[in-house]
């Protein structure tokens, strides 16, 4: 399949620190990709790169053969959604609102909704199952809420690459579970691309068709979910030693470090 | 969006517009006005009362919309043109134009004062942005507040000094105009004056849906495709322009850029375009209502207007924060 995503020699620097070193990339179209790594990695700031978001960023990146550096943001917006780290954000809207936001890119300043957009937003909310909380203002969510509308209006921008940067952190389990539900099943009904950066190494191996291990701004290791559990990659990427737990039918169920069993 | 709410907003503009030349020292009956073509009342109703009160609508319309400008470029509820020094920078080249007794006028047209106003209010603005952009961060919003903070200390300090250092009859015609008023004669200044209106709400309704998104998050804005650095930019010029142009003719007027946003967000919501709307109305009645006020009050003497849209403003703000709980 062609690369839809495809970076090269991607570097960053902010002051004195090197936050990327000459890492490549490349995301296959309707492929679930996650970046682990631990803590200050550059997880973030490499997906904040492949988006255009980051100043200062050295390298190419191609967005379906196309350099980014030669797209405008809107343009690069009709391609990456995101859904960022939940922050504290006021909101001052409703999420049917703030999902009609983000059709920004596909019109020009002084154009209104049209009905192509109202059913572009129907569409997310029903995705996203925050149907039932349209008219709600966002600040009157509870987190997993939230998340979902955020989730929505990222949908509703109509792309075909996501970008979720750590979607499931701050959430309980059951909130996790929906979130990772619906955003599963859009990449497998609507094929739209999935990068995911996440600290949380069972997530990436639940969903990930691939992983991407990132260290010290480098590109340790890439493979699938069977290779880096044959590969013991873990081990170098996080610097600690994990258990791995299996289902009666032999299958992985997850794994825990060794310092963190009960 | 409400149409109701807005309906009534433009009735209680067009009441405060149609009932407030007719109030002053003097109270005018309609019927001078209709009849008495040349009698003195109808001159001053024509050549006085009609235009401060049209004047005291642009500006407070202006003033509203670049407050609301300015708390979606800062993210934050504290910014207003007046709290951030660009009308210190206008009011620092105003007052320096008064001192210099300069008197010239660009192109025939544009007024002397309001172009060093302009120079002053782009100075302030850059060195806000000098200043929020350190070399070791990137320009955030927070960072800009500071700056704006900085700088607005800067040059009020600088603007006293220059009153202070001044002759007595300089420093009391710099220390009176800048308590804001909005006296005037004949209809030039609202000629100035409405051209910069119209362009700051070209611009604001313009600007809307980047900036609802703005409000929500500079990196979100940026992921949904609003060119930050671009917004920033024309805005801050925008802003700086009307605010000068404003500030030159009336002398600064705090506290309307500053409240009006938040009492408009209570009738019409957060999203920008209503926002706009509302914010011309109500803060063009504000300010009308309270020059009324001024002229009334203590006749025949007038308080600085400024005086009482700071009073009356705050009390109105500080109910309306008491109510929400």
């Amino acid at each position: 399949m062609a690369a839809i995503i495809e970076a090269k020699n991607l570097s960053l620097k902010i002051g004195d620190r090197q936050i990327l070193r000459s890492l490549d990339l490349s995301v296959e179209k309707g492929a679930f990709v996650c970046i682990i790594g631990p803590n200050g990695a550059g997880k973030s700031s490499l997906l904040a790169c492949l988006g255009g978001l980051a100043k200062g960023c050295c390298g190419e990146v191609l967005l379906e053969g196309k350099p980014l550096a030669s797209m405008s943001s809107r343009e690069a917006a009709r391609h990456i959604a995101w859904l960022h780290q939940s922050g504290s954000d006021t909101l001052p809207f409703t999420v049917r609102q703030f999902a009609e936001l983000s059709r920004y890119p596909w019109h020009s300043s002084f154009s209104g909704i049209v009905k192509e957009d109202e059913d572009a937003v129907e569409r997310a909310l029903v995705s996203a199952n925050v149907v039932s909380l349209a008219d709600r203002r966002l600040d009157t969510l509870s987190g997993g809420e939230r998340q979902r509308a955020l989730l929505a209006a990222a949908l509703a921008q109509g792309t075909d690459i996501l970008f979720l940067d750590e979607p499931a952190s701050f959430l309980d389990y059951k909130y996790q579970e929906e979130m990772l539900a619906v955003v599963e099943k859009i990449n497998k009904e609507q094929g739209i691309t999935v990068v995911c950066v996440t600290h949380d190494v069972n997530f990436a191996l639940r969903c990930a068709g691939k992983i991407f291990a990132v260290r010290e701004g480098s590109l340790l290791w890439n493979g699938n979910r069977e290779e880096l559990l044959e590969q013991n990659i873990l081990e170098q990427l996080f610097e600690t030693r994990f258990s791995f737990f299996k289902t009666d039918g032999n299958k992985l169920a997850c794994v825990v470090p060794k310092g963190l069993l009960i | 969006m409400n149409r109701g709410i807005f309906v009534l907003l433009f009735l209680f503009s067009a009441a405060v517009l149609l009932f407030a030349p007719f109030c002053g020292v003097e109270n005018i009956p309609l019927s001078a006005v209709l009849h008495g073509s040349s009698s003195m009342l109808c001159k001053i109703f024509w050549e006085l009362r009609v235009p401060r009160v049209l004047l005291g609508w642009i500006t407070g319309a202006t003033l509203a919309v670049c407050g609301m400008l300015f708390q979606a470029l800062f993210r934050n509820d504290l910014a207003s043109p007046d709290m951030l020094g660009i009308s210190s920078g206008a009011a620092f080249g105003a007052v320096t134009y008064i001192r210099l007794g300069a008197e010239f006028s660009l192109f025939g047209v544009f007024p002397g004062i309001s172009a060093a106003a302009f120079a002053g209010s782009l100075l302030a603005t850059f060195a806000i942005y000098a200043a929020g952009n350190g070399k070791k961060r990137s320009m955030s919003s927070a960072s800009l507040l500071l700056a704006g903070i900085a700088v607005s200390y800067l040059l009020s300090s600088l603007n006293m000094i220059m009153q202070f250092s001044g002759s007595y009859i300089d420093s009391f015609r710099a220390l009176r105009w800048s308590m804001g008023g909005l006296e005037t004669v004949g209809f030039s200044q609202v000629l100035t004056t409405l051209p910069a209106l119209l362009l700051i709400v070209f611009t604001a309704f313009y600007a809307a849906p980047e900036l609802d998104l703005f409000v929500c998050g500079e990196k979100l804005a940026a992921s949904r495709g609003v060119s930050v650095k671009k917004l920033r930019r024309v805005l801050f010029l925008a802003v700086s322009f009307v605010i000068a142009v404003n500030v030159s003719v009336c002398g600064p007027v705090g506290f309307i850029g500053l409240l009006s946003p938040h009492i408009c967000r209570h009738f019409a919501g957060s999203a920008h375009r209503s926002l706009t709307l509302a914010s011309v109305f109500f803060g063009g009645a504000f300010l009308v209502l309270c020059d009324t006020a001024a002229r009334v009050l203590w006749a025949p003497s007038e308080v600085p207007v400024g005086i009482l849209t700071a009073f009356i403003g705050s009390l109105f703000f500080l109910w309306l924060l008491m109510r929400e709980k």
